[in-house]
């Protein structure tokens, strides 16, 4: 399989990052206060900093990186496995807005620890109880102990139903 | 010294003690545990801390740090798998003992060597600190921009890996630093209406996610989360006597010294010092056969200098408003998020507080000795903590802590953007510890610079005419040439001789 040169595949999203920056930098307007440059100057010479030091490392670490017998970042299982996650936590983080922070913590905890558990046999009640505790203890400590409000879920709101 | 006194006795509060020491045991379990460490103990706990009090929440924090730096040495020394970078060198000599069957003496020096380091080493800080800040009050900002251009570059030229990704990295983070409303002119930058924006990236979400998430994710993904059998017997005991200390006490002075001075130095912490100090040990030694092969000096080399770290890295941080090392980095997000202002007037305008974080890191420093010495038996139970369980929790926590420091889902779904930000860094090989440091001082780098051009009149000469400024730039431009220009030179040499 042809081996991906990271370094250029960094350069060429960096490059484009840091011509997004200075078109995005321009349009910021200049409003100068006595002598000083001014709110442009900084995401300017970011902008620059990125892409001289981009094309620096395409010229130096990228023709080293093709020599290198680097391994993958991730085999196919490994990428997997990062997907499957990611995947979980935007679920975690939709049924939260949805569902609301209490029932996600234990229910999308719980999804948590059974994908993370690979082939490992669990406890499934042991788990269950772990999950239950976990979120209970998180939300009302937060909500009672701390008085910070945690999202409720959107979907109670709109039928009317009262959530803790 | 009555300020110290009285800073002291808060400590010493019922609450206050009892969540310092539950810290700091929570952050020898993170320490110990590879791939866990004190700092992302720090992260998790930040939004806790918003609804309490800063003396409450800094005991905290300070006993997180120093359990995670103090128990990194256990998986070290009974498994050979450091807990953290700051305890890679125990691994060269603390498993060998284990593996001759001396892992009660190998604990016991990591225990009190870790005790000794962060002792001393925080009492040299509480002196030294306020001289320091002292001195730093007579500076104008041409010398603070130039001393935080100095942390960043030497924080660059230190990373792991090629240079210009530092730079890289240094760079995305000032870039970073720059989202929000600019402070002098009121206008937005890069925010695109979004009232989310405005205030800028929120700190805890992008802690939670290219720390703990991408941290979690890309464990999980390359299936590093297996732990190797514990050989571990007879761990009662104290197991050291007066005799030990006596044969190795040059060893821990200079280790105590390597560690508080490169603790001092911005961007070079723990992780940096137990090799150096390692490497100082076994130059000094008598038997320097024996190193790799269960030296006592070795472990106790690596594990006075990475705990003096601690002392050496609160100096600059209490001082002059630099981090010492990456978890000072998440301390001073700390002191932002309750509203305090790093920076020399810190401890003249906080003096209450800045000798509550020196009390409370003495405090801490003697309960993880005592409980440590008490409970060595038990310490192999602490590496067989099942992972599934830990990174759940440490991901639920994640998403609840960028919700209540934020209060809306937006904090929520930029845990995950930042997640899979870490994840792409790590992918390019970018270190995300310049990319850290730049994005919190970048706020500072930026605002000493025009507050410098504005009261010159718009001579930038004045960052390069003032001896002090001068001296921090110089520093800061070897920092992050001296590691290429010696390597280029140490390439030469090798083609010479080859």
């Amino acid at each position: 399989m042809h081996k991906v040169n990271r370094t250029y595949v960094m350069g060429i999203v960096c490059l484009i990052l840091s011509g997004w920056i200075l078109w995005q930098a321009n349009k910021i307007p200049e409003m100068l206060v006595s002598h000083e440059p001014g709110p442009r100057l900084f995401p300017i010479i970011s902008a620059i900093g990125i892409a001289f030091f981009t094309v620096l490392s395409m010229i130096k670490d990228g023709p080293k990186e093709a020599k290198e017998n680097t391994r993958p970042y991730l085999d196919k299982g490994g990428m997997k496995r990062l997907l499957q996650i990611f995947g979980v936590s935007v679920l975690f983080v939709l049924s939260m807005q949805f569902l609301g922070f209490w029932i996600t913590s234990m229910a999308g905890t719980f999804g948590f620890v059974w994908l993370l558990k690979g082939d490992k046999k669990i406890n499934i009640t042991y788990a269950v109880v772990i999950c239950v505790l976990l979120g209970s203890i998180c939300y009302f400590g937060f909500t009672r102990g701390f008085n910070i409000p945690l999202p409720k879920g959107v979907l109670w709101e709109k039928l009317g139903i009262a959530v803790l | 010294m009555g300020t110290y006194f009285g800073s002291l006795l808060t400590v010493f509060q019922p609450m206050n003690l009892l969540l310092l020491y539950f810290c700091s045991l929570v952050g020898v379990v993170l320490g110990a545990i590879p791939g866990l460490s004190g700092g992302l103990g720090i992260t998790l706990i930040l939004p806790l801390t918003f609804a309490l009090s800063s003396d409450l929440s800094f005991c905290m924090l300070l006993g997180m740090y120093v359990g995670g730096i103090s128990g990194s040495f256990i998986a070290a020394v009974l498994v050979g798998i450091p807990g953290s970078a700051a305890s890679i060198a125990t691994c060269f000599d603390g498993y060998p003992m284990t593996q001759k069957g001396q892992a009660s003496k190998a604990l016991s020096i990591g225990i009190t060597g870790s005790f000794i380091g962060t002792f001393i080493s925080i009492i040299v800080a509480t002196i030294c600190s306020g001289a320091i800040a002292d001195l730093a009050l007579k500076l104008g900002p041409w010398e603070y921009f130039s001393l935080c251009f100095m942390a960043v570059s030497l924080v660059v030229g230190l990373s792991n890996g090629s240079l210009y990704k530092g730079m890289i990295g240094a760079f995305l983070g000032l870039w970073l630093s720059t989202i929000g409303i600019d402070m002098i002119t009121n206008q937005m930058r890069f925010t695109f209406n979004n009232y989310n924006l405005f205030g800028g990236i929120n700190v805890v979400c992008l802690l939670m996610g290219t720390f703990a998430l991408q941290q979690v994710a890309s464990s999980f993904a390359s299936g590093e989360e297996e732990m190797p059998e514990v050989n571990a017997r007879n761990l009662k005991g104290f197991g050291l006597k007066a005799k030990d200390f006596i044969d190795n006490a040059k060893t821990i002075i200079v280790s105590l010294l390597i560690g508080l001075w490169i603790g001092f130095l911005p961007g070079m912490g723990a992780g940096v010092s137990n090799m150096i100090s390692y490497g100082q040990a076994k130059k000094m030694s008598k038997h320097p056969e024996k190193f790799g092969k269960g030296a006592e000096e070795g472990v106790w080399a690596s594990e006075v200098a990475n705990n003096a770290g601690i002392g050496g890295a609160l100096i600059p941080m209490m001082s002059l408003g630099i981090p010492g090392d990456g978890t000072c980095v998440l301390l001073l997000s700390a002191m932002t998020i309750h509203g305090l202002q790093p920076g020399p007037m810190f401890i003249t305008t906080n003096p209450h507080l800045s000798y509550l974080i020196f009390a409370a890191v003495l405090v801490s420093a003697v309960l993880v000795f005592v409980t440590s010495i008490y409970t060595k038996r038990w310490f192999p139970m602490l590496l067989k903590a099942p992972y599934h369980y830990l990174y759940s929790a440490i991901l639920m926590i994640c998403f609840l802590g960028a919700f209540s420091s934020t209060t809306s889902m937006f904090g929520v779904w930029m845990v995950i953007v930042f997640g899979a930000f870490g994840i792409l860094m790590d992918y390019f090989k970018i270190p995300m510890s310049p990319l850290m440091l730049s994005y919190i001082l970048g706020q500072q780098i930026e605002n000493y610079f025009r507050m410098g051009c504005s009261y010159a009149k718009g001579d930038i000469t004045r960052f390069v005419t003032r001896p002090i400024s001068l001296v921090f730039l110089l520093i800061g431009i070897y920092g992050l040439l001296g590691p290429a220009v010696k390597h280029v030179v140490r390439n030469r040499r090798t083609e010479a001789k080859g």
